[in-house]
């Protein structure tokens, strides 16, 4: 998408958007609720660089997975601006967002969201049907994604013939196969007990360390802690946000 | 999206309910049933008549005392007796020096209540014809045992008979009936040989007659009755030029003025064809009609049925959507199911209307066969009216909000 690329440069600092793969700027969500109008967002600034780990947490009802689906395309805001790898996707048509969807972005969320008739192997296949990749490529390349999350032997596998961890998993080797340059998840281990919460961490650590961003959504204090800057949401607003005990200075 | 997805797609979900989709499908099936039974019954009837009824062999055409017309309605009738002479055989001689397009011409003459005695058996309502020998390449039958009516038997007036399959069935059961003698109306002949089996028009058998010289019949019956004069022409674009120029012969003969009216009647494969065509065509337009509106009420529960498909599968959508399924994907699935659903029942429509051609053909004489053109047509406008009523439940799934359909599940 040339012409957003030209635009975002022009609207945008230039030394911001060269590292920046998130930015938001004054970012709102306003739901209409019949008479009543329900602000979810009120203003988000926001700034998340390449390969950086981020856990965002905050009260139920605060705007968690309203903000994340703003970041991950699956909604446009009321108001404010976003831009996604200098590209400015607040004010895309809808097809366009399914492109970077597609192309961009991993989503991880917390009831996995899996077609319940497909096999695991075609599942994780999906995202690469729509990038319009052919069978073969597509059937390499779906494996080696779930080979990477330790699923390779379950590729027959109906989502209700796999366990919680192991659906989480397909989900995930699922958001990696476009090899997009960001992963979000929203309550990737809501549905898991901990020691199965511990695995599917240790697999997002990986994946930090092979480069890509994450940005994820919990409850959970000791889930937070594999991040290594935790943004809290307060109703609607960025309340605080600051570095873990991971956190290790930048070159 | 590949085409090839969507429709693997669209098979799952018809295996996955197969009552349903029968059930969904009735209207469709129903319908392209009838479109494709009509035209294979009206294609069977028209062979048939152009074949049987009109005995009228490959190009051939025959000239009468009266015409086709003449004889569908009884004013029109009684105005021809009064017109149109009888033709005679010196008419016959007359065309046979004269008319040079045909390549064969026979007179015959007939009584369709003739009774024949031999072997101590009776056979009554047999028809009895006079024939010359030319008359042979007019029939669409052989000669299966024996030899046909001879020059030499139609100059001499020979008491010889050349009978047909069911007279040998009845009267000479097991026995060569060549030799033997029988009694046609009370006159002794000798049979000379037996046609070929020619089967059932409507109930009536072909095989159920017994030809002698045309010269023996008038010596018999007297030399009042009518003659029929057959023709036959040397290849389909012959015969037009044939029939021509024996209307223009026939009209010099008699004299008629430029604007008179014929009074014979000439009886190609066309007349008879033209007859039947209107009769065929109006049943067929009512049933095209017929399967119309099936085919439209087909359409509507399709279109039900796709709207709930639709709604049944939101998180399905809302999935494909997250993972970036573009509008034009999801339309194109939906549209993709509901014509692969509308043409599966076109399908099973061509086979029913195939099985009931199959079962007409064994109960009836009538060669029914399934033309190719009805076939690809049926399969078509299924799948057209797949195409056409998936349209709206396509928009719907193809507008849903990512989110909204994902939450559908929770
Ligand atoms: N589609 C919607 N229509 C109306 N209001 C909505 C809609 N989605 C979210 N909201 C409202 O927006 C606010 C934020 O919701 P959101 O789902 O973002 O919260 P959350 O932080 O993810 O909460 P939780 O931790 O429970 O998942 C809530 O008050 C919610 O009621
Ligand atoms: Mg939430």
């Amino acid at each position: 998408m040339p012409s957003t690329l030209t635009q975002s440069a022009a609207a945008h600092p230039p030394e911001a958007a060269a590292s920046a793969i998130i930015r938001t700027e004054d970012l709102w969500k306003i739901y209409q609720m019949g008479v009543e109008q329900v602000a979810a967002l009120r203003g988000v600034n926001l700034q998340i660089a390449r390969n950086e780990y981020v856990a965002i947490m905050g009260p139920s009802g605060s705007g968690k997975s309203t903000l994340m689906n703003l970041i991950g395309c699956l909604d446009s805001p009321s108001r404010g601006q976003y831009w996604l790898n200098g590209q400015q996707v607040s004010a895309m048509p809808d097809d366009d967002l399914a492109y970077i969807r597609n192309r961009e972005i991993g989503f991880v969320f917390q009831t996995f969201n899996l077609l319940p008739r497909a096999t695991a192997l075609h599942n994780v296949e999906l995202p690469l049907i729509y990038a319009g990749i052919g069978t073969e490529e597509r059937a390499q390349r779906a494996l080696e994604a779930l080979r990477r999350v330790d699923l390779e032997p379950r590729k027959n596998h109906r989502p209700n013939e796999l366990s919680g961890g192991q659906r989480q998993r397909v989900a995930i080797a699922r958001a990696l196969v476009t090899r997009p340059s960001l992963i979000l998840a929203d309550e990737p281990t809501g549905n898991l007990d901990s020691t199965t919460s511990k695995e599917i961490m240790i697999l997002f650590d990986r994946l930090w360390e092979e480069g890509n961003t994450i940005v994820l959504v919990t409850h959970e204090h000791d889930i937070a802690e594999y991040a290594h800057r935790v943004i809290h949401i307060r109703d609607g607003q960025v309340a605080d946000d600051k570095p873990t005990a991971r956190a290790r200075p930048r070159a | 999206m590949h085409f090839k997805e969507a429709i693997g797609i669209a098979l799952d979900t018809l295996r996955a309910h197969k009552l349903r989709s029968f059930l969904t499908l009735l209207g469709v099936i129903i319908s392209v049933c009838t479109l494709v039974a009509v035209i294979a019954l009206v294609q069977g009837v028209n062979l048939y008549v152009a074949t049987k009824i009109g005995r009228l062999g490959l190009n051939t055409f025959s000239l009468n005392q009266f015409s086709l017309h003449d004889m569908t309605d009884r004013q029109r009738f009684a105005r021809a007796v009064h017109r149109n002479p009888p033709l005679r055989m010196a008419d016959y001689d007359f065309l046979r020096r004269n008319a040079t397009l045909p390549i064969a011409i026979a007179a015959s003459v007939a009584n369709n209540s003739g009774t024949l005695k031999a072997q101590g058996q009776e056979m009554d309502d047999l028809s009895v014809r006079g024939v010359t020998p030319s008359d042979l390449v007019m029939e669409s039958f052989h000669v299966a045992q024996g030899r046909f009516i001879s020059h030499f038997d139609e100059q001499h007036r020979t008491q010889v008979a050349f009978i047909g399959p069911d007279v040998v069935k009845h009267i000479f059961p097991g026995v060569n009936p060549l030799g033997r003698h029988i009694l046609v109306n009370g006159s002794q002949f000798r049979v000379i040989g037996v046609a070929s089996k020619q089967g059932n028009v409507f109930g009536r058998s072909l095989d159920q007659f017994v030809m002698m010289p045309i010269s023996t019949f008038r010596k018999l019956n007297g030399k009042q009755a009518s003659i029929n004069i057959s023709f036959k022409a040397g290849g389909s674009a012959m015969v037009q030029p044939a029939m021509d120029q024996v209307r223009m012969l026939m009209r010099a003969r008699r004299h008629l003025a430029y604007t008179a009216k014929a009074n014979f009647g000439l009886i190609g494969s066309t007349a008879v064809m033209d007859l039947w065509h209107s009769i065929t065509g109006a049943i067929a337009a009512v049933m095209v009609g017929v399967s119309v509106v099936f085919l439209v009420v087909g359409g509507i529960v399709i279109m039900n049925i796709m709207l709930a498909a639709v709604t049944e599968r939101t998180y399905e959508v809302g999935i494909r959507k997250a993972i970036g399924a573009r509008r034009t994907d999801i339309l194109r699935q939906f549209l993709v199911e509901s014509a692969v659903l509308s043409t599966t029942g076109g399908v099973l429509g061509i086979l029913a209307a195939w099985l009931f051609t199959l079962l007409a053909g064994r109960l009836t004489p009538i060669p029914f066969s399934l033309p190719w053109s009805a076939v690809i047509m049926a399969l078509l406008v299924s799948t057209a009216v797949g195409l056409f009523f998936g349209i709206y439940p396509a928009g719907k799934a193809a507008k849903l909000d990512p989110i909204v359909a994902l939450h559908s599940e929770t």
